[in-house]
């Protein structure tokens, strides 16, 4: 055994000096994020030498990062937009979508919220505005707290081409959250509060409400009844060369293990051939 | 009167000062004592057999007989639950619908509780994340585990307001072969897991294992390390020559008074500001590096503490005495050769502060390092891959753990075990510049 660690690291490193393969940059969506760290730490782990960075800067950024170069794979938890497509062809980047998962968007309620589920009308009626107390749709006397993710990142665009239509407008009130982690503990600790993360962000410490009477998992994303789902990507410059190391790591989403860490993560891997 | 008056406000004075200073230093015990204790958690706690299992099966540390015998027993104790959940699942098939699809939810929990307790049953397939290869591996957390295990949370609502009811599972499989899970579980939890004082000063510099559910900080107290002084790199030379150029060279006049004023207005600028500037400008502008990069993290602190470097050695060059530069001057030096050879020797003292402060400054700093250099995860990087690899570094990590990262209830020390250890580098570097000053003093007037 040790001497296939040893092996494995000389290999590392000969494969680095001979192809300076050993490095790969992701940047992007909060929302993908978790997959991407699993399959570069999972990557790391069998390939001891590569470097695989990833950051979580948001959706938005990750295209930005794409079009300007700075990333090798750019996660988004939607996809481009027309503007940014246009941008791209300007300056010659070629983005080249791969889906890695798909995703719904739970929307969640502090636990000691009684109403158990909302319509998509209600949803929107709720950040847009017009419901404003938990009372009017079943709840106990208390003010609802918006809570929303920031307009840069791929969450934020799913709910509103899904839920509020593209010409509705947010609440003035509500709370823009840069983040899925930072949506789960506002809601977390905020009793009147309403928010929506990815589904592998969503424990027990919040309740997740059924949406037109569907309970959000991966049985019912898979069986196309949940209203707001969505899918993940990782957006690549061109499609990658077939040994390159952008390439194995996409690759991950179709083998066993990858869609296995896709579940263990809370995700719906796609499915297999 | 007047007198009594003037006493009366003197005394007023004092007390105000007094209870500034009062309520500063309580205001720091309120944060760092929490920071300090937690944090000394990451180093020093009660470490299960999990724990040992963990140590040997990534970083190959430990007694491997020791630990070999250590979880023989541990399975039989074990033994109980595992076989109790395999019974159940059979029985739970024999059962009738209603009764089936009424405890299948909980047993759900139980068995998925189960895992995440003691990991998975041996025998059992690999887990293909390495955070679900272990149990828990702190005594604190598997304490934690182990009631989501025995009582369910349920929430009883009312018009007054919700309240919050942990149920026993028990009762609920009273007679059912489960039922062992809960007796053993309540008594033997102990035996499971052999908890132990550890202590694990390598989570200084250990490497994160799976997003940091395992393992330490190394790379980011090595990406703290590299940013700030890399930025001093960037900033003492320039700060210096250009706090000389003030103080000896410059002719008092508007162009300088301008100059002064940039200078001012620099250590003005909000950090996120030089944040955005340094991806604007380092990295989409001038390529320094092909993206995030350590260099490009390095050159936005340096202009981040830039003008602390030159006010500081300003101030020490202004203070040095006039008689020095007139000596040397007598002598025959040369204006260059006096600023060499005197003045900055001298001054040398008041110099270093400013640049071990400005070093603590660069080490805690986020905002500048979120577009230019920081990364959620990442290896530790080698010394010749700093031009162009970002690096996760102390501060913004801290940040990511808590708010980004999709675990974060479940690694509280880690997050803590970051807040101290941050703190602790920097106050480490104030006292190293207390400490330089003193004896660079000393040396001069002796």
């Amino acid at each position: 055994m040790n001497q296939n660690v040893v092996m494995s690291v000389v290999l590392g490193i000969s494969v680095v000096s001979a192809h300076a393969q050993g490095k790969l940059v992701m940047d992007g969506s909060t929302t993908v994020g978790p997959i991407a760290k699993a399959f570069a730490e999972t990557y790391m782990r069998q390939n001891p030498g590569v470097n695989i960075t990833v950051s979580e800067s948001g959706s938005g950024n990750g295209a930005k990062a794409l079009l300007n170069g700075t990333c090798d794979i750019a996660n988004l938890s939607r996809h481009l937009k027309e503007s940014e497509k246009k941008a791209m062809s300007e300056k010659g980047v070629k983005p080249v979508a791969h889906v890695v998962a798909f995703d719904a968007l739970p929307v969640i309620v502090h636990p000691s919220n009684r109403v158990k589920g909302l319509t998509v009308d209600q949803i929107r009626d709720i950040y847009t505005g017009k419901i404003t107390n938990w009372k009017e749709i079943g709840g106990g006397d208390q003010r609802i707290v918006v809570i929303s993710r920031d307009t840069n990142s791929g969450t934020f665009e799913t709910f509103k081409e899904l839920v509020l239509g593209n010409d509705s407008k947010i609440v003035a009130s509500a709370e823009y959250t840069g983040s899925n982690g930072g949506v789960r503990q506002r809601v977390q600790m905020t009793k009147g509060a309403i928010g929506y993360a990815g589904l592998g962000f969503v424990d027990r410490s919040v309740k997740a409400l059924e949406v037109n009477g569907v309970v959000p998992s991966a049985e019912s994303v898979i069986a196309k009844q949940y209203p707001i789902s969505r899918e993940l990507y990782m957006f690549t410059n061109g499609e990658p060369a077939a040994d390159s190391l952008a390439a194995k790591l996409l690759s991950m989403s179709r083998t066993e293990k990858g869609r296995e860490i896709i579940e263990e993560i809370g995700y719906v891997p796609v499915p297999g051939k | 009167m007047r007198l009594k008056l003037r006493k009366l406000l003197d005394r007023a004075l004092t007390t105000c000062g007094y209870l500034a200073i009062g309520g500063m230093a309580l205001f720091l015990l309120w944060v760092l004592v929490p920071v300090f204790t937690k944090g000394f958690g990451a180093y020093v706690f009660r470490g299960t057999v999990e724990h040992r299992r963990m140590m040997v099966g990534e970083f190959g540390r430990g007694d491997l007989d020791r630990l070999r015998a250590e979880l023989a027993e541990v399975l039989r104790v074990r033994e109980t639950v595992y076989q109790a959940v395999a019974a159940f699942e059979r029985e739970l098939d024999a059962m009738p619908a209603a009764r089936r699809k009424a405890l299948k939810p909980a047993f759900r929990e139980v068995r998925e509780g189960v895992s995440v307790l003691l990991g998975p049953e041996p025998g059992a397939p690999m887990p293909a994340l390495t955070r679900r290869l272990y149990g828990q591996t702190r005594w604190e957390k598997a304490r934690e585990k182990a009631d989501d295990i025995l009582f369910e949370e349920t929430w009883v609502y009312s018009d007054a307001g919700s309240r919050r009811v942990l149920v026993p599972r028990a009762p609920q499989f009273e007679g059912t072969a489960l039922a062992p899970v809960f007796t053993s579980l309540e008594r033997d939890l102990a035996a499971m897991l052999r908890p132990r004082i550890t202590v694990y000063p390598r989570f200084l510099t250990d490497r994160s294992i799976d997003a940091h559910f395992f393992g330490g900080i190394g790379p980011e107290v090595l990406g703290t390390l590299y940013l700030s002084l890399g930025a001093l790199l960037v900033a003492v030379p320039l700060g210096i020559v250009a706090a000389v150029y003030f103080q000896e060279y410059a002719k008092e006049g508007p162009r300088v008074a301008f100059l002064r004023s940039c200078v001012n207005t620099l250590a003005g600028v909000p950090s996120v500001v030089f944040g955005l500037f340094g991806l604007a400008f380092f990295i989409n502008t001038l390529h320094v590096s092909p993206g995030k990069s350590v260099l490009a993290g390095a050159l936005t602190l340096a202009l981040l503490v830039l003008p602390t470097v030159i006010r500081a050695s300003e101030e020490a060059i202004a203070a040095v005495p006039r008689a020095y530069k007139e000596g040397a001057m007598a002598l025959g030096a040369g204006r260059f050769r006096t600023v060499a050879t005197v003045i900055l020797p001298a001054a040398l003292p008041g110099i270093l502060t400013g640049i071990v402060i400005s070093m603590g400054r660069a080490a805690g700093e986020t905002a500048p390092i979120i577009f230019t250099a920081a990364v959620s995860v990442g290896q530790m990087v080698k010394p010749s891959e700093v031009l162009s690899q970002p690096t996760p570094a102390l501060s913004w990590n801290l940040y990511n753990l808590c708010t980004e990262h999709e675990a974060v209830d479940e690694l509280r020390h880690v997050q803590f075990g970051m807040a101290a250890t941050l703190v602790l580098i920097v106050l480490a570097l104030n006292l190293a510049a207390i400490l330089l000053r003193a004896r660079i003093a000393r040396r001069l007037k002796g």
